[in-house]
């Protein structure tokens, strides 16, 4: 704004002010009035209910990814040395028995070119064991893409409904009964395709929040609770 | 300890899931291990052939867990199947449904390799096997 018009906008007669506000207040009346006749006040407080939820979906999706990559990054960096060293020390081991077989020297060498290669021979299967640990823990990460997966698919049917609110609001405002009945029907025909409905009381999918009432936050929980009901 | 050739159905819709348990059979020594991606695909599957222990998901499409273990206990020919549920629904709701529908244990996602033994253990405990 510039100054003149913020200097204008001061000078503005104390008339002027009220009888502007008091249009604006018309107006909102007005349009609030209208969206409640059509309905749409209740469809738009429908819609914009489920935005937070989506929020907090495509955060629980967000957090579950990275928690799953990082599990696995970390548990590739602790195979990674375990696998290194029994490599390098086979190579070496190897290397000696080579060398020892092109020349061989004092039996004293040799005993403990074995002594080391029984040892060595020894601590390969616990190695390995770990890194299957470690394999193990790197397929349990990917666990992750079932429960998102759930999210996800909760998140399209919140911009399904978005999408079928909004084609409602478009649909009340086409000039002519007859093309307004039309469209009607059709967006009705579609909407009852879309959501052949399932009882969905019980499919809540994973728990996006760990407050919400009577959910369990684990294992433990659920077990308490079979316990208490002698199941 | 529980036979070793013993026949699990696992059953998820999603693939990577029914990856990892089988996987996870595989590290408990449980090698026979088949799939199915739904309860009525499962169903299908326990109604012909032989099967002796199913761990299946709830929510699915066309037939979710809960109703296929109501109609597993309504079957007289496999009434007697256990069947492990691994699922992430945690409402407490869930649980008391799927106990009282008749499922032998619960477990909730996501849930570590240890969990799923100890509970496999117990219902072969209460199965003596």
């Amino acid at each position: 704004m510039s100054q003149n018009e913020q200097a204008g906008a001061t000078q503005l007669p104390e008339e002027a002010a009220e009888e502007l506000i008091h249009r604006i207040g018309k107006l909102t009346r007005m349009l609030r009035d209208n969206m409640r006749e059509l309905g749409l006040d209740k469809e738009i407080e429908k819609a914009a209910e489920a935005i937070p939820d989506a929020r907090d979906r495509l955060h629980y999706v967000a957090t579950m990814t990275e928690q799953a990559a990082d599990r696995a990054l970390n548990a590739i960096d602790r195979a990674q040395p375990l696998q290194d060293q029994l490599s390098e020390r086979a190579e070496a081991l190897d290397k000696r028995w080579d060398e020892w077989f092109a020349a061989p020297q004092e039996l004293d060498e040799a005993k403990s070119l074995v002594k080391e290669t029984r040892a060595y021979l020894h601590d390969v299967p616990e190695m390995t064991a770990a890194t299957n640990k470690e394999l193990l823990d790197i397929m349990m990460a990917q666990d992750f893409q079932d429960l998102t997966g759930q999210v996800i698919k909760k998140m399209m049917d919140v911009i399904r409904e978005i999408e079928h609110q909004l084609v409602q609001v478009l649909i009340d405002n086409v000039p002519g009964a007859e093309a307004r009945e039309n469209m009607q029907r059709k967006a009705q025909d579609q909407w009852e395709n879309d959501s052949a409905r399932r009882k969905e009381e019980l499919l809540n999918g994973p728990q996006i929040r760990d407050n919400a009432p009577d959910i369990v936050t684990g294992q433990d929980q659920v077990d308490d609770l079979l316990d208490e009901l002698g199941f | 300890m529980a036979d070793k050739n013993m026949s699990f159905l696992v059953v998820d819709d999603f693939p990577t899931m029914r990856r990892i348990v089988r996987s996870l059979l595989k590290e408990l020594g449980f090698t026979n291990v088949e799939e199915a991606e739904d309860g009525q695909d499962a169903l299908n599957k326990l109604r012909a052939g032989n099967f002796e222990f199913v761990v299946s998901d709830w929510n699915m499409p066309n037939l979710d867990g809960l109703e296929m273990l109501k109609e597993i206990r309504q079957d007289d020919a496999l009434k007697a199947l256990p069947v492990l549920m691994v699922t992430a629904e945690a409402k407490k709701e869930n649980i008391i449904a799927a106990a009282q529908a008749g499922a032998n244990g619960y477990v909730v996602k996501p849930f570590t390799a240890a969990t799923l033994e100890e509970k496999l253990n117990k219902i072969f405990e209460k199965m003596g096997k």
